[in-house]
C-alpha cells in the first residue's frame, strides 16, 4: 500500500470498516510515516469530540406508547396480521439457500469490501481491448466484455477477486455514480435470478459456459436493463 | 405473539435513535416529534417489508420523512449536493481545538448541510457502519465516505475559527 493508498484508506480504517489485511497495511503504513500518524490521530480526536461533546436527543415522552393494554395502534392490528402473512409467506418462497445463494452473498460482500478499501479498479479503462486482455492475462480463462458505453453504461475497468475460493474476473462497470460489478466465474450454469442483499441489488444468470453475478446500488429498472444487454452480448460469443 | 407486539418488541426499542436523527435532521423539537409521529406509523405501516435488523430499517423510514418534510417546509435545506468527486485527501486537515465544549460542537453540527449533517449523525452518533448509512441515506458507500470526510473537515474548520481568540473572529 503506498503513501496515497494509505491515506486514503485511513477514514474507513479509523471507522473500523476495514478488513483486518487492509488494516495490517495501513498500520504498517503508520508505523513508517509520522505525518500520516498525525492525521491519524486528528481523525480520532474530531471523532471522539463529537462523540464527546454533540447532543443526543432521546424521544419525549410523550413518543412512547402508553405501557397500558390500551396502545394507539390497535385499530391496525387486522391489517397487520395480513401483511404479516404476505411476508411470511414472500419469505418462504424468497429463502431458499443454495450454493448461487451463497456465493451472491460473496459478490456483495467482495463489493462492498473493494469499494470501502478504494480498491474497485485493478485496471482502469474505458477500452474492453485492454480489459479483456489484462483480466485474461491472469485467470484460467478469457471473460467476455462488452461495450455497453451505446446504453449509458461505461465501462470503468476490470480487478481480480474470488467467488466461492475460484478465481473470478470482475467488469466494473458506471451509471452516473453508481458502481455496476459484474463477477464472472467458472462452473456449472445456474438458474437465473435477482434479489436484494443489504440495499444491493444482486442478478444472476449463465451463459456460454460462465457465471455472472451483477451487484449494484443502482435503481432496479435500470439494473434490469444492463443485465438483458449483459445476457444478450454474452450468450452470443 | 401477535403482530402489534411484534413491532413493539423490535422497533420501538429504537425508538431513541429514531428521535435523535429526526431532531438532528429538522434541527427543532417541535418538528421533530410531529414527522416521527408520521414516520412511526409509516414504519408500522410497512413492517412488513422488515428484514434483518430493525434499527437502520426505522432510520431509513424516519429519514425520508424528513426530508420529505423538509422538501415540502425548507426546501432551500435540502438543495442538492453537488457531489464534486473528491480529490484531496480525506479528513480533517484542521486540530479540534480542546476548548471545543457542547454549545460550540452543537452548533457547528448544526450549521452543517444536511446531506452531510445526517451521515455524520449516523456515524459518530449511532456508530453505524458505512454500508448501513448508504442503505438509509440511499446514496452509494463512496458517496458516504466522501459526505463523511467534508462534513469532519467542515466541521473541524468550524471549530478550529470559533476557537481562536475571538477578536479575530468578531469584528
Amino acid at each position: 500500500m503506498t503513501h496515497e493508498e494509505a491515506a486514503r484508506a485511513l477514514p474507513a480504517y479509523v471507522d473500523g470498516e476495514l478488513d483486518a489485511a487492509a488494516s495490517r497495511e495501513v498500520e504498517a503504513c503508520l508505523a513508517a510515516d509520522s505525518g500520516l500518524r498525525a492525521a491519524c490521530e486528528r481523525l480520532r480526536e474530531m471523532s471522539a469530540a463529537v462523540r464527546a461533546h454533540a447532543d443526543y436527543f432521546r424521544a419525549p415522552a410523550s413518543l412512547k406508547p402508553a405501557p397500558a393494554p390500551r396502545r394507539r395502534w390497535t385499530f391496525l392490528a387486522p391489517a397487520f396480521a395480513m401483511v404479516a402473512l404476505f411476508a411470511f409467506a414472500l419469505g418462504v418462497l424468497v429463502s431458499r439457500p443454495g450454493e448461487g445463494e451463497g456465493l451472491g452473498r460473496e459478490a456483495v460482500d467482495a463489493h462492498v469490501r473493494a469499494s470501502i478499501a478504494g480498491r474497485l479498479i485493478d485496471v482502469a479503462s474505458s477500452s474492453q481491448h485492454t480489459v479483456k486482455p489484462w483480466l485474461s492475462a491472469r485467470l484460467p480463462f478469457s471473460p467476455a466484455v462488452p461495450d455497453l458505453s451505446h446504453a449509458g453504461f461505461e465501462l470503468a475497468g476490470g480487478r481480480l477477486d474470488y467467488l466461492g475460493g475460484e478465481p473470478a474476473a470482475v467488469l466494473v462497470y458506471k451509471r452516473r455514480d453508481h458502481v455496476i460489478d459484474v463477477y464472472v466465474g467458472r462452473g456449472a450454469p445456474l438458474g437465473a435470478s435477482s434479489g436484494a442483499r443489504d440495499g444491493f441489488n444482486v442478478e444472476r444468470f449463465s451463459a456460454a459456459g460462465m457465471r455472472y453475478w451483477v451487484v449494484s446500488d443502482l435503481n432496479r429498472n435500470e439494473l434490469t436493463d444492463f443485465v438483458r444487454l449483459l445476457r444478450q452480448t454474452t450468450s452470443g460469443s | 405473539m401477535n403482530e402489534r407486539s411484534r413491532f413493539e418488541q423490535t422497533v420501538l426499542p429504537h425508538l431513541d435513535a429514531a428521535y435523535n436523527l429526526a431532531r438532528w435532521l429538522t434541527r427543532n423539537d417541535h418538528d421533530a416529534q410531529d414527522v416521527l409521529q408520521d414516520a412511526m406509523l409509516r414504519a408500522f405501516r410497512h413492517f412488513g417489508t422488515l428484514r434483518g435488523d430493525a434499527r437502520p430499517w426505522l432510520l431509513a423510514v424516519v429519514r425520508n420523512a424528513c426530508f420529505t418534510w423538509l422538501q415540502a417546509n425548507r426546501p432551500a435545506d435540502v438543495e442538492p449536493l453537488a457531489d464534486v468527486p473528491d480529490d484531496s485527501l480525506p479528513g480533517p486537515e484542521a486540530a479540534v481545538a480542546r476548548s471545543v465544549d457542547r454549545r460550540l460542537m452543537n452548533e457547528a453540527i448544526a450549521a452543517l448541510p444536511v446531506q452531510f449533517r445526517e451521515v455524520l449523525v449516523l456515524r459518530e452518533l449511532e456508530d453505524l457502519p458505512y454500508r448501513d448509512i448508504a442503505r438509509i441515506a440511499g446514496i452509494p458507500i463512496g458517496t458516504v465516505m466522501s459526505r463523511l470526510a467534508r462534513a469532519r473537515r467542515q466541521l473541524a474548520d468550524s471549530l478550529r475559527v470559533v476557537a481562536t481568540p475571538r477578536i479575530r473572529v468578531h469584528k
